[in-house]
């Protein structure tokens, strides 16, 4: 049982920050559902080990994170919560060429990079060449950079703030690819002035 | 209504056994489907008046497990479905997308 508990807490945490996205009418009587849902999830002795009912408890909260997305859009615009945190979930999306190049530039930039302190390091092989370490003054750099853009960001796309800080830090190319690609709102056209434009 | 593949499977549970109560979970294991497209499923499946909802009463054998939100289908749901789903294997044994019209959009293109 020791891997659920604390898979109950993120859960848990996860749930309440999805339900601040509804209307306030709906928030509470929607969080005693899925935090009723999350126990029977937990508890399901039928799935072993318990680690994957940890494992199906996340699952079931980043689906929550989607469904109240999707229904704050079926409620009465009227009553639609203005959420509280600083990221919105009214950051437009990306037009979808408009990601593909992003992907494709951010794909062909990390290429090129790697291929480059590939070949460099056939040359210096070893750890404490200087072509290592400018791949880690790159990594830093990059880290940095992306870092940089999310604090500054006024809105980023589909995920919170912190958890693209987490993705950056986590995967040190790939991370910042994917938000540079996926979670930043060009800033230039399509980032509005106020959070209030909604669909 | 428009009968996707997850609405179906969905539906086949309920009517299944129309008089039967259903929790989210219980419902996302039969239809084997994520809580992202159940959920807003069964809230449109209630605003037109074919799924309502209960709570469960606290029980004091229930072992301090918060109650539970149950799912069944109304009378009108269970006749809509039925019909729907007998309407599907045809439309799905031809030409699925003809029958089907055009697909959704994705949430968030439409503005």
């Amino acid at each position: 049982m020791s891997g659920i508990r604390p898979a109950q807490q993120i859960a848990e945490r996860l749930i309440r920050s999805a339900c601040r996205r509804l209307p306030a009418d709906e928030r509470a009587e929607r969080l005693r559902e899925w935090t009723a849902e999350l126990h029977a999830i937990l508890d399901d002795e039928s799935v072993r080990p318990s680690w994957l009912r940890g494992m199906r408890a996340l699952a079931f909260c980043v689906g929550i994170a989607w469904a109240t997305r999707q229904l704050s859009r079926l409620a009465p615009t009227t009553s639609r919560s203005v959420g509280n945190s600083r990221w919105r979930s009214g950051a437009p999306r990306a037009r979808p060429n408009d990601t593909a190049v992003r992907i494709a530039v951010g794909l062909g930039v990390y290429a090129a990079v790697v291929a480059a302190v590939i070949a460099l390091l056939r040359v210096h092989p070893g750890p404490r060449g200087w072509p290592f370490l400018l791949l880690v003054a790159l990594g830093i750099g990059f880290d940095g950079y992306c870092l940089a853009d999310i604090a500054r960001a006024s809105q980023v796309r589909y995920l919170p703030k912190w958890a693209w800080v987490l993705i950056c830090l986590a995967q040190t190319p790939a991370g910042g690819i994917a938000y540079l690609c996926a979670g930043r709102v060009g800033r230039a056209r399509s980032a509005p002035p106020s959070p209030a434009p909604q669909p | 209504m428009k009968l996707t593949g997850p609405l179906e499977r969905v539906l086949r549970v309920l009517v299944a056994d129309p008089a039967a109560q259903h929790y989210g979970y219980d419902l996302m294991k039969a239809a084997r489907l994520p809580s992202g497209t159940l959920y807003p499923m069964l809230a449109r499946l209630q605003q037109e008046g074919l799924v309502d909802s209960e709570w469960e009463e606290q029980r004091p054998d229930a072992g301090g497990r918060p109650p539970r939100k149950y799912y069944r289908l109304t009378a009108e749901g269970a006749r809509v479905a039925r019909l729907e789903l007998a309407r599907a294997p045809a439309a799905r044994g031809t030409s699925r997308h003809v029958a089907a019209g055009p697909a959704r959009p994705m949430p968030g293109s439409a503005r």
